[in-house]
């Protein structure tokens, strides 16, 4: 691995990817990542407003992981009377093509593949109209059973995104998938 | 009743809900990791003042979100809603939705509340920008 991470890290630059993670996704590493994304937006001099809308992506993203993620780890060493867990995922930042983007990635089981993907296809298939609809009816019915939200993650990345959503299920073995997903800003 | 104080924190906002002045503040930003653990309490507070205050009480909301996630905008609009009904009893609720004058995505939020809510007096409040 030594000797690779240089090459790990040239095919992130050349994907322009200038922010990574893997691992353990928390409710902190969203506020770093707010940070970083702040301060790196400051430095090329980006509007505000991009800042906040790349980093609601990476909100509704991150917050996904945290919530459906099959990929789990435990909290500290210990064993806690709560079992509290954090969730496994990948996230990464990235400017491309005068565009920011979201790129996020975590296992799920394969009996949830049809419905997230039946759900996806279907905002991609939208317009901006149609989205904001949509989001208005999700917001007022209540979530969808398994829902740990309100059910509007995607609804809302698709709506702030500038492009359809993009979105890919690579079958790992018998039992998980591994789900990822680009929005562009 | 007692008032509802909730100190900002990295990731949920100021709430101070005071029932004596009858004026009740949302501030800061809101993406919590378990959105019903933190906005159960206040929106139970809401409906036990609601139930309380007389039939004509004026009350007023001020909402000053920079960023809010897409589960809080599911529980705004449920705050909202409950807000409409006592509205439409004859308490005088009034909201007045604060942007960044920079902000066009805190603006454009506040508009489609205002949409949604055809019986609760909405007003959209720009402020100045902060240094």
């Amino acid at each position: 691995m030594v000797s690779n991470l240089y090459a790990f890290k040239r095919d992130l630059n050349k994907r322009g990817v200038f922010f990574c993670f893997s691992g353990p996704v928390s409710q902190d590493l969203l506020v770093e990542i707010g940070s970083t994304l702040k301060h790196k937006m400051k430095l090329q001099e980006a509007h505000n407003l991009t800042a906040i809308r790349v980093f609601s992506m990476v909100v509704e993203q991150a917050q996904n992981i945290i919530h459906y993620s099959a990929e789990k780890c435990p909290k500290d060493n210990l064993l806690t009377e709560t079992n509290e867990e954090l969730s496994i995922g990948i996230i990464a930042v990235g400017y491309e093509d005068e565009h920011y983007f979201v790129l996020c990635g975590n296992r799920i089981c394969n009996k949830d593949v049809e419905r997230l993907r039946d759900k996806l296809i279907k905002l991609q298939k939208m317009n901006r109209d149609e989205l904001k609809k949509l989001y208005r009816e999700a917001r007022k019915t209540g979530p969808g059973p398994g829902s740990k939200g309100a059910g509007l993650g995607f609804i809302d990345m698709a709506k702030k995104a500038s492009r359809p959503l993009e979105f890919n299920f690579r079958k790992i073995d018998e039992e998980y998938s591994f789900f990822s997903s680009k929005t562009v800003i | 009743m007692d008032n509802l104080i909730i100190e900002e924190t990295k990731y949920t906002p100021l709430v101070r809900f005071d029932s004596d002045s009858h004026v009740l503040e949302i501030r800061g930003e809101s993406y919590p990791e378990n959105i019903f653990e933190f906005y159960d309490p206040v929106l139970d507070w809401i409906n036990a003042y609601l139930e309380e205050i007389s039939e004509n009480q004026s009350v007023i909301v001020n909402i000053e979100l920079i960023y809010f996630n897409s589960n809080s905008s599911k529980i705004l609009m449920t705050l909202f809603s409950m807000l409409q009904d006592a509205a439409i009893q004859g308490k005088k609720i009034v909201i007045h939705w604060y942007y960044d004058e920079e902000n066009d995505i805190s603006l454009e939020h506040g508009g489609e509340f205002r949409e949604e809510l055809k019986s609760l007096p909405f007003h959209l409040i720009q402020v100045q920008e902060r240094s």
